[in-house]
C-alpha cells in the first residue's frame, strides 16, 4: 500500500488554501475586533479632539497630562491605587481561601464532596450585577438583615453602612468580589490537586505524615505553577474590573470616588457622565495605560514566575 | 467520624452557608410582602406574608422576555461561532506544520491575556462606522473575538490527543481534508465542548460592559444589562427589585444545577493545562 | 524484624466482596509473594497490611501487636510502590530522609542510615539528583532505599517491577533477592508475574477472587498444585488439560478414557464414572515420549527459541503445547505423538480439586 499523502507532500498552493479556509475566520474576527481596536486605541491616545471635532496629533501629551496634570492625575492615581488595594485583597483573601477549600475538598473519602463543590461554586455562575445588588441589599442599613444577624451573635456594634463609607467601601466591594469569584481559583487548584497521583500521598502516609503535613510539604509545592497561573489571572481580572463597582455604585464610583477603579475611570473618561463630557482620546490614553500595567504583570509572570516554577510530570 | 473529619465538614458547611445564604435570602424575600421583607427578613414566606406583587410588577413593566431572548441569541450565536472557528483554527494549527504556524499560534493565544475591553473606544467607533451599533450582531462579533483565544487553546490541546491513525487512515482512503475535519475530527470534539462552554458561556451571559457600550435601545439590551437598568430605576421598590434579581438568578441556578457535573468536569479537565 | 499474622480478613466495597476470609501467617525473615491475576485482591491485602485501607473485619498482627487501628507509620512498615512514588520536587537524598525527619530521629542517625542504604544500592552518585533526571531502574532503587532507611519490621512491595523493561526487570529482581539475603527482613511482595513469584519467594501465596487458592514453597506449588487454578497459573507456558472419565476401577488400578487420548491405566481407586481433568505441563509432554498418556495431533505451529522450542498441536478439539528440546523440531502440518510419564500427570476432580493417585500424592 502506498504511503498516505503526507501534509508535507501537498502542493503548496493547496496547503495555503487549506490554511486560509481553516484559520481565516478565526484570525479575521480576532484581528479585526481584538487586536486592531487595541492598536487603534493606542494610536488614538496620541491625538486630541479639538473643539470642532477634528483630530490633532499631540504625541504623548495625553499621557503626560494623565500622570501629572492634577485634573487628570488625581483621579487616575486614585483609581490606580484603589485597583492595587483591590488586587491585594483578592490575593490575601480569595486565593488562600480557594486553596484551603480545594485542599479540603480533595481529601480522600469525603462524603458530600460533589454537593459542596456545586454549592460553593454557585456564586461564580451568577451575574456580577445580581451579586452586587444582592449584597447591596443585604448590607443595607435600611433592610437591616446583616445588622440583625450580627446582633444575634453579639457583634452588633461592628455594623456600619460599609458600602456607604469612603473608608470601607472599596474593601467591602473587594470582599464581595472575592465572595463571588473564589470558585475560579478553587476549581483550578482542585484540578491540580486531583492530578497528584494517589501513590504519592500513600508514600507520604507510609513515611508518617499526617494530612496537614502532606498538604504543606507534598501537595502545595507541586501545585505552585497553578497558584502562579491563578495569581496572574487574578491580576488581569482585577485590573480589568468594572462591572461590580458600576452596578453597585454607578459610574461615579462613590462615595467620593472611594471605590473608583481603573475600569470605572476609563468608562467615565470615555463616555462622560454628569460631571464631565466624554473625551475619547483621553479615554484611549487611560485604556493604553491600563494595557501596559496588565502587560507588565503578565510579562513578570511569563518571564520570571513561570520560568522558576517547573511543572512536574508524574 | 474522626474529630479531624468533623472539623473539615464544619468548615465546609460554614463556607457553603456563606456562599448560598445571600442568594437564598434574596429569593426567599422576593415572595413576601413589603412589610414582611422589612419586618421579618430572615423567615420564609408563609400564608400571611406570601406575595407575588414584586413579580407581577417586574414582568409587566420590563421587557424581560426580550432581554432574555437577546441574551440567548447572543450567547448561543457566539458559542456556535467560537466553537466552529476555534475548532477549525485549532485543527489547522496542530495539523499543518508549516513555517510560521507557531508564530500564528502564539498570536492567537496571547489573546487570553489581552483584555478586549481596552479596545472599546475603537470597537464602538468601528461598529458605528459599519452600521452595527445597537445590534445583537455587534455583540456576537465581539464575544466571538473574546472567546476565540481560550477556545483555540483548549481545543488544540484536545485535538492533539486524538490518535494520528484516524487521520492517516482517512488520508489513505483519499478523503479530502475538509471532510476529514468535519466528519472525522469534529464529532470527537464533543467532550471538549463542555470545557469550552464553561470558559465562554458564563462570561458572555453575565457580561455588563459590552451591552452597556454597544446597545442603546431597551429592545437590544441583554438580560444582565436590562436587569441592571431596571434595578437602578426602581431602587426603592424592594419587592420589584428582589423579584427582578430572583428572576435573573433562577434560570442560571437551575441550568447550573442540572449541568453542574459536566460543567465542573469540563472546568477541571481544561484547567489542568 | 517480625512476624505477620492475618486472621479472618474480609474486605467489601458495598456489595462487592474483595477479600473473603483470608488467613495467613508469615514468619520472621520470610519472603512471601502474593501472586494472582488482576482483581484477585492481592494489592488490597497489601494495602491493608500497610494500613492504607482498613479491613471490613478481621485482625492484623505485626509481631505481638494488633495493628488494625494504627496509622501506617506506626506499624513499622515500609512500602515500595509500583510507580516508585518518589517526591518529584525533592532530590534523592531528601526523598529518602523526608519521612525520618518527622519521626524524631537525631540527624546523625538519619545520615548514617542514608549513607548505608546508598552504599547498598549504589545510589551515592545520585544523591543530589531529582527523580526526573533518573532512569526507571534508578528510581526503583531510590524507592527501595527510602524503604530501607525506615528500618521497618516488614517490607511491602507492590508490583515494583511492572514498570521496568524486560532486561531491567531481571536485574532488579536479582537485586531484591540479594537484598533479602543481606537484610534477612520479612518481605511481602505482590506481583501478577508467576516467574517473579517462583524465583523470589520462600513461600508463594496464590490468590484468586479474594481467596487463597494455595500457599507453599514454590516447587511444592509447581509439583503439587492443589487445584486447577494453581495448576494453570504456576508455570509458563501453562499446563495442558485433558478431559477424562474413569471407565473402570479394580484392584487399585483405574482405567481412564477420554476423547483426546486412548484409554490408559493409573494406580488409584476412584469411582467409575467420575469425571476428571488431567493436567500435564508442556515440559513433561515429550515428543514420542514413553508413558501411559499418549496424545496424537497435528502440529500447527512451532515456536523456536533456540535450544527450546514449543510445538502447538491440535489434539481432540483443543490446542496443546509441548516443549521440544534440541535442534530437531517437528514441522508444522505433521502429525505427531506426545507422551507423558505417570508421575508427571496431575488429576483434578470436577470441583477442580487435586485428586490423589497412586503415582502422585
Amino acid at each position: 500500500m502506498p504511503a498516505p499523502p503526507q501534509v508535507a507532500m501537498m502542493p503548496r498552493a493547496r496547503l495555503f488554501g487549506l490554511m486560509l479556509f481553516f484559520l481565516g475566520p478565526a484570525v479575521a474576527v480576532y484581528t479585526a475586533i481584538s487586536i486592531y481596536p487595541l492598536l487603534a486605541t493606542m494610536a488614538l491616545a496620541t491625538y486630541r479632539i479639538t473643539a470642532n471635532g477634528d483630530y490633532e496629533f499631540v504625541g504623548l501629551s495625553n499621557f503626560v497630562a494623565l500622570l501629572s496634570d492634577p485634573s487628570w492625575s488625581k483621579p487616575f492615581w486614585n483609581a490606580a491605587w484603589n485597583n492595587l488595594k483591590f488586587f491585594i485583597v483578592h490575593m490575601l483573601v480569595q486565593n488562600p481561601v480557594g486553596i484551603a477549600l480545594a485542599g479540603l475538598l480533595s481529601l480522600p473519602d469525603l462524603t458530600g464532596k460533589s454537593v459542596y463543590r456545586t454549592l460553593i461554586f454557585l456564586p461564580t455562575m451568577l451575574s456580577v450585577v445580581i451579586v452586587g445588588f444582592a449584597w447591596n441589599l443585604i448590607l443595607s442599613p435600611l433592610w437591616g438583615v446583616s445588622e440583625g444577624l450580627l446582633k444575634s451573635v453579639g457583634l452588633g456594634a461592628l455594623f456600619a453602612p460599609w458600602l456607604g463609607l469612603p473608608s470601607t467601601a472599596l474593601i467591602t466591594l473587594a470582599l464581595i468580589s472575592v465572595w463571588q469569584f473564589v470558585g475560579i481559583p478553587l476549581m483550578l487548584i482542585y484540578a491540580a490537586l486531583l492530578n497528584i497521583p494517589e501513590e504519592l500521598v500513600d508514600a507520604a502516609r507510609v513515611d508518617g505524615l499526617g494530612q496537614m503535613r502532606i498538604f504543606a510539604f507534598i501537595k502545595l509545592p507541586l501545585i505552585l505553577p497553578t497558584i502562579g497561573l491563578v495569581s496572574v489571572l487574578t491580576f488581569v481580572g482585577n485590573f480589568n474590573a468594572f462591572d461590580l463597582v458600576y452596578s453597585v455604585k454607578g459610574a461615579l464610583a462613590g462615595p467620593n470616588f472611594a471605590s473608583d477603579l481603573l475600569g470605572t475611570f476609563f468608562y467615565r473618561t470615555f463616555f462622560g457622565n454628569q460631571l464631565q463630557v466624554g473625551d475619547p482620546a483621553m479615554g484611549a490614553a487611560v485604556a493604553t495605560v491600563m494595557f501596559f500595567i496588565i502587560l507588565v504583570g503578565v510579562c513578570i509572570y511569563l518571564l520570571v514566575i513561570q520560568r522558576r516554577l517547573s511543572r512536574y510530570a508524574y | 467520624m474522626r474529630p479531624s473529619r468533623l472539623a473539615v465538614h464544619a468548615v465546609l458547611l460554614a463556607y457553603t452557608a456563606l456562599a448560598t445564604l445571600p442568594i437564598l435570602l434574596v429569593v426567599m424575600n422576593s415572595f413576601k410582602t413589603r412589610n414582611a421583607i422589612f419586618g421579618e427578613p430572615l423567615s420564609p414566606p408563609d400564608g400571611l406574608t406570601f406575595s407575588l406583587i414584586g413579580y407581577t410588577k417586574v414582568l409587566r413593566s420590563a421587557h424581560v422576555g426580550t432581554w432574555f431572548a437577546n441574551s440567548l441569541i447572543v450567547t448561543i450565536g457566539a458559542m456556535f461561532f467560537v466553537l466552529l472557528f476555534g475548532a477549525m483554527a485549532a485543527w489547522a494549527l496542530t495539523e499543518y506544520r508549516v513555517r510560521g504556524v507557531t508564530a500564528l499560534a502564539l498570536y492567537l493565544t496571547i489573546g487570553v491575556m489581552v483584555p478586549i475591553r481596552l479596545g472599546s473606544v475603537a470597537i464602538v467607533a468601528m461598529m458605528r462606522h459599519i452600521g452595527l451599533n445597537d445590534t445583537l450582531l455587534a455583540l456576537v462579533l465581539v464575544y466571538v473575538a473574546q472567546g476565540l483565544p481560550m477556545a483555540i487553546f483548549i481545543l488544540a490541546e484536545f485535538i492533539q490527543q486524538i490518535p494520528r491513525d484516524l487521520r492517516d487512515a482517512a488520508r489513505c482512503d483519499g478523503v479530502p481534508e475538509t471532510r476529514i475535519f468535519f466528519e472525522v475530527i469534529a464529532p470527537l470534539l464533543r467532550p471538549a465542548v463542555a470545557t469550552v462552554a464553561v470558559f465562554t458561556v458564563v462570561p458572555i451571559w453575565n457580561d455588563l460592559w459590552f451591552p452597556l457600550i454597544l446597545t442603546s435601545s431597551e429592545g437590544t439590551h441583554t438580560i444582565t444589562l436590562g436587569v441592571q437598568q431596571f434595578l437602578g430605576q426602581y431602587i426603592t421598590d424592594w419587592n420589584s427589585v428582589l423579584s427582578a434579581l430572583s428572576l435573573a438568578i433562577l434560570p442560571v441556578v437551575v441550568i447550573y444545577v442540572i449541568f453542574s457535573r459536566q460543567l465542573i468536569s469540563g472546568l477541571t479537565a481544561g484547567a489542568v493545562k | 524484624m517480625a512476624t505477620l499474622a492475618l486472621n479472618h480478613l474480609n474486605k467489601s466495597y458495598g456489595e462487592t466482596r474483595i477479600l473473603k476470609d483470608v488467613n495467613l501467617t508469615i514468619g520472621d525473615g520470610e519472603f512471601v509473594v502474593l501472586v494472582g491475576p488482576s482483581g484477585c485482591g492481592k494489592s488490597t491485602l497489601l494495602r491493608m497490611i500497610a494500613g492504607l485501607d482498613a479491613p471490613t473485619s478481621g485482625d492484623i498482627h505485626i509481631g505481638a501487636r494488633r495493628v488494625n487501628d494504627l496509622e501506617p507509620a506506626a506499624r513499622k512498615i515500609a512500602m515500595v510502590f509500583q510507580s516508585y512514588a518518589l517526591y518529584p520536587h525533592m532530590d534523592v537524598a531528601k526523598n529518602m530522609t523526608f519521612g525520618l525527619k518527622f519521626s524524631g530521629l537525631p540527624k546523625p542517625e538519619i545520615d548514617r542510615r542514608v549513607a548505608d542504604a546508598a552504599r547498598m544500592l549504589q545510589l551515592e552518585p545520585l544523591l543530589a539528583r531529582r527523580p526526573r533526571d533518573l532512569s526507571g531502574g534508578q528510581r526503583q532503587r531510590v524507592a527501595i532505599g527510602r524503604a530501607i532507611v525506615r528500618e521497618p519490621d516488614v517490607f511491602l512491595f507492590d508490583e515494583p517491577l511492572s514498570n521496568l523493561d524486560a532486561a531491567l526487570r531481571v536485574s532488579t529482581r536479582v537485586e531484591i533477592a540479594k537484598l533479602h539475603r543481606l537484610l534477612k527482613a520479612t518481605m511481602v511482595y505482590v506481583t501478577h508475574d508467576q516467574t517473579e513469584a517462583m524465583t523470589l519467594a520462600d513461600r508463594i501465596v496464590v490468590m484468586n477472587q479474594g481467596e487463597i487458592a494455595q500457599q507453599g514453597k514454590p516447587l511444592d506449588l509447581y509439583y503439587t498444585p492443589a487445584n486447577l487454578f494453581v495448576a494453570g497459573f504456576i508455570g509458563s507456558p501453562g499446563m495442558n488439560f485433558f478431559d477424562a472419565v474413569v471407565r473402570r476401577s479394580e484392584a487399585g488400578t483405574m482405567t481412564l478414557g477420554g476423547e483426546a487420548q486412548p484409554d490408559f491405566a493409573l494406580p488409584g481407586a476412584l469411582v467409575p464414572g467420575a469425571r476428571l481433568k488431567i493436567g500435564v505441563r508442556p515440559e513433561h509432554l515429550r515428543l514420542g515420549g514413553q508413558g501411559p498418556l499418549q496424545v496424537r495431533g497435528a502440529v500447527e505451529l512451532v515456536e523456536r527459541l533456540g535450544e527450546v522450542s514449543y510445538a502447538y498441536a491440535r489434539v481432540g478439539g483443543s490446542q496443546i503445547i509441548a516443549e521440544v528440546r534440541g535442534r530437531e523440531a517437528p514441522q508444522a502440518g505433521v502429525e505427531a505423538v506426545f507422551g507423558a510419564a505417570a508421575q508427571d500427570l496431575h488429576l483434578f476432580d470436577e470441583a477442580g480439586r487435586r485428586v490423589a493417585s497412586g503415582s502422585h500424592p
